[in-house]
């Protein structure tokens, strides 16, 4: 009937949309909270997916769509209770529902294999009830007078129709604009509740004249037999008038490729605008500048703008965690009270995909690990419920996210102990340990997957992994945590990782850029204050000890570098030696290639406009 | 033909009605993706017909349906609607809808319905 591909992929995004707005408003019909709200959106948003699924042939989608619907339109109504299995039942549709869009993205034709059998149960609960929806009252009839000579009409609606009752009603509805239907056989109540087969009578006064009346009781799905007793031939509608052309349309969909293609496309012009801006200060013609400089403006906005579409609320990753919380916590025999906050806070789509899976991670560790026993909890006289609060919010040019749990928190001492015993840490080392350092070894490859996870609260599982993908994205990790209390995970991202601001300076007479959220002041190095503490050089600047760089071994060692810049990440400090600094641009950063490997210090390259290939610093893991 | 706006909630819908829409000669001038939104494009654009989705959020197609009657006596509405709705419907028509496709939609029906109720 319509050509699938076209609509698929707008079908599984949409129907995505609209199976997450389910699982969502589910959880919060269960957690009490304004239940009228959720069971109108779940019951909205059922029959939008029945909708859409039937337009599309999914008949096994439909299907279980429609006995989703029948359940919430008793809900809805009050004649059935929202109960746990219900919940629970309603749940395990929404996953087949997903396992369909997912079958259906990649192209296939979801069965009922799965489907089938739900609807069975969906159905064992509406058939507890008679699924009827009170007819509304019928409006006063018109009081005026019948005039006009009086009619016989012999209708017959299309047996086909999907909605006889209705095309009937709307039939004697749009008489009764142009005449008094006097009466109807059989009754017209009954006519209006689709109980009468083949043709009906229709008695009607009007003064609109035969063709009038033709031509409404001839309309779609209805054929007009006879008129006053006289057999009708057929009765073609006159055209209508032609409209005149405008048109307009406020939203379009774009494919993500084709954002990116057109980032690609910003972020050469900003290249090339660098290139111009050089050529422009060699030659220095005045006219030439300023053309430039209004160039430079649309090129600064169209890349702002660009940004702005690619962004999207992290919302759409956040979504998907109360039900990974209330299962986790089901299975694990937990009481969780779960709080979402600042999901409208904007993201880079790009990153949003990356930083899904680490959060999901951490958020399932909180409960798995974090949160206690209920029973636990009494005995230690917290309440019973524990609480995990995802928040988001913008910090300058960053967004935070954090996952704070009440629970049991990590043990120090226990990291302690494990580390000497896994060979992590020699027992020197261990003992003279800050607790940070203990904590930040949940972040090493391999601590602690050896052994049973809840022996320290197994929050090292896997955390390496997570720590590795929020660098990847330029962000940071950290975590704080209180035996007793809680721990709390801090990401910090940028909120998109292409164009950024940096200060190109020079080491060793090459150039190198800092990213500029990083770099705290530039500073003169006065030999005297620079002071060695075992192998490393250190700075006293302003009654501030900072550890001091050279990076020679990435850059060679400079004669001149008296220069400092100093850089900051996650709240620590540290300079380094530049021989000059040349300036402030914006720059867009390129990730180094996979044949490059990783490089650390570095987190990418960038091309300013003299077509020089120069290293990005990656501060992240120089401080 | 006519000049219509189409008003469902979602994208999907909206592309398949119109492309039914165009494939048919007329001029969709205009899409709403609720009611509220429905209501105000209506005032705006004034087109012969929309297509009003019944189940939508905020301002659902019922009440769009009563608020542009209220302002436009002669506006002419038929609703898109899917089995099991039937009561909707009903209620629909009593306030003033001229009438209605049936999900899922099938090109013929839904230009023929259109093409009666522009030309009443």
């Amino acid at each position: 009937m319509i050509d699938e591909d076209v609509y698929r992929k707008l079908f599984v995004e949409e129907s995505r949309e609209n199976h997450e707005n389910i699982v969502r408003s589910l959880l919060l019909l269960e957690s009490g909270e304004d239940q009228q709200t959720a069971i109108d959106e779940i019951f909205r948003s059922a029959h939008t997916l029945k909708g859409m699924s039937a337009s599309m042939g999914f008949d096994a989608m439909e299907h279980l769509c429609h006995s989703m619907e029948d359940v919430f339109s008793l809900i809805r109504s009050g004649r059935c209770e929202v109960t746990v299995p219900l919940t629970d039942l309603l749940l395990t549709c929404t996953d087949a529902i997903e396992v369909m869009l997912d079958e259906i993205e990649a192209g296939g034709r979801p069965s009922d294999e799965v489907s089938g059998s739900l609807v069975q149960d969906l159905r064992a609960f509406t058939d507890e009830e008679v699924s009827h929806e009170p007819p509304p009252l019928h409006p006063t009839p018109d009081s005026e007078p019948a005039s006009g000579p009086v009619y016989t009409l012999s209708v017959a609606i299309d047996p086909a129709s999907a909605m006889k009752d209705v095309r009937a009603m709307l039939l004697l509805q749009n008489l009764d604009e142009i005449g008094t239907v006097l009466g109807t056989t059989p009754a017209r109540d009954l006519i209006e509740d689709g109980k009468f087969d083949g043709p009906f009578e229709i008695r009607i006064a009007s003064e609109a004249g035969e063709d009038a009346l033709r031509t409404v009781a001839s309309g779609p799905e209805t054929s007009l037999l006879s008129l006053s007793g006289v057999p009708e031939p057929g009765h073609p509608a006159p055209e209508p008038a032609r409209g005149e052309k405008s048109r307009e349309i406020k939203n379009i969909r774009v494919d993500i490729q084709r954002l990116d293609q057109m980032m690609n496309l910003v972020e050469d012009l900003v290249i090339n605008r660098g290139r111009l801006e050089q050529i422009a200060r060699k030659h220095g013609i005045k006219e030439f500048d300023e053309a430039l400089s209004m160039i430079g403006r649309s090129v600064s906005d169209l890349q702002n703008l660009m940004m702005g579409i690619r962004m999207m609320p992290l919302d759409r990753i956040f979504n998907r965690f109360p039900r990974v919380v209330r299962d986790v916590a089901a299975h694990d025999g937990k009481e969780v009270e779960f709080t979402i906050e600042g999901g409208e806070t904007e993201l880079d789509r790009g990153m949003m995909d990356g930083l899904s899976d680490p959060l999901l991670h951490i958020v399932r560790n909180a409960v798995n690990h974090g949160i206690e026993l209920p029973e636990v909890r009494e005995a230690a006289g917290k309440p019973r419920k524990g609480s995990i609060r995802l928040a988001a919010r913008r910090d300058r040019d960053n967004v935070i996210i954090e996952v704070a749990d009440d629970g049991a928190g990590i043990d120090p001492e226990r990291l302690r102990e494990k580390a000497v015993r896994q060979g992590t840490m020699t027992p020197e080392a261990a003992a003279v340990a800050t607790d940070e350092d203990l904590i930040n070894l949940l972040f090493e490859p391999g601590f602690s997957t050896t052994e049973a996870i809840t022996d320290i609260s197994g929050r090292g599982v896997g955390l390496d992994v997570v720590r590795k993908t929020i660098e990847s994205l330029k962000g940071t990790i950290e975590v704080e945590s209180e035996p007793g209390r809680g721990t709390v995970f801090e990401l910090m991202l940028p909120p998109t990782m292409a164009i950024i601001d940096v200060m190109m300076v020079q080491i060793n007479a090459r150039r190198c850029a800092i990213p500029i959220t990083n770099v705290v002041e530039v500073a003169l190095a006065r030999p005297e204050a620079i002071h060695r503490i075992g192998d490393a050089e250190t700075i006293l600047l302003r009654d501030e000890i900072l550890p001091m760089y050279r990076l020679e071994d990435m850059f060679g060692l400079s004669q001149r570098c008296d220069t400092l810049v100093v850089l900051q990440n996650s709240g620590r400090k540290c300079c380094i030696a530049v021989d000059t600094v040349d300036g402030q641009q914006e720059v867009v950063v390129k990730p180094l290639s996979r044949l490059a490997g990783s490089c650390r210090g570095i987190s990418g390259i960038t091309i300013p406009g003299d077509g020089e290939v120069v290293p990005v610093l990656d501060v992240n893991t120089i401080v | 033909m006519g000049r219509i706006l189409i008003v469902d909630d979602t994208m999907f819908m909206r592309t398949l009605l119109k492309n039914i829409l165009f494939s048919g000669g007329h001029d969709i001038v205009g899409e709403a993706a609720d009611g509220a939104e429905a209501v105000a494009r209506y005032q705006e654009l004034k087109p012969d017909l929309v297509t009003m989705d019944v189940v939508m959020p905020k301002v659902n197609g019922i009440e769009a349906l009563k608020a542009i009657k209220a302002a436009d006596p002669g506006a002419k509405v038929i609703m898109c609607t899917a089995v099991g709705q039937e009561q909707m419907v009903k209620l629909a028509i009593r306030s003033g809808a001229r009438g209605y496709i049936v999900k899922p939609f099938q090109a013929p029906k839904v230009l023929e319905e259109v093409k009666n109720v522009l030309s009443a």
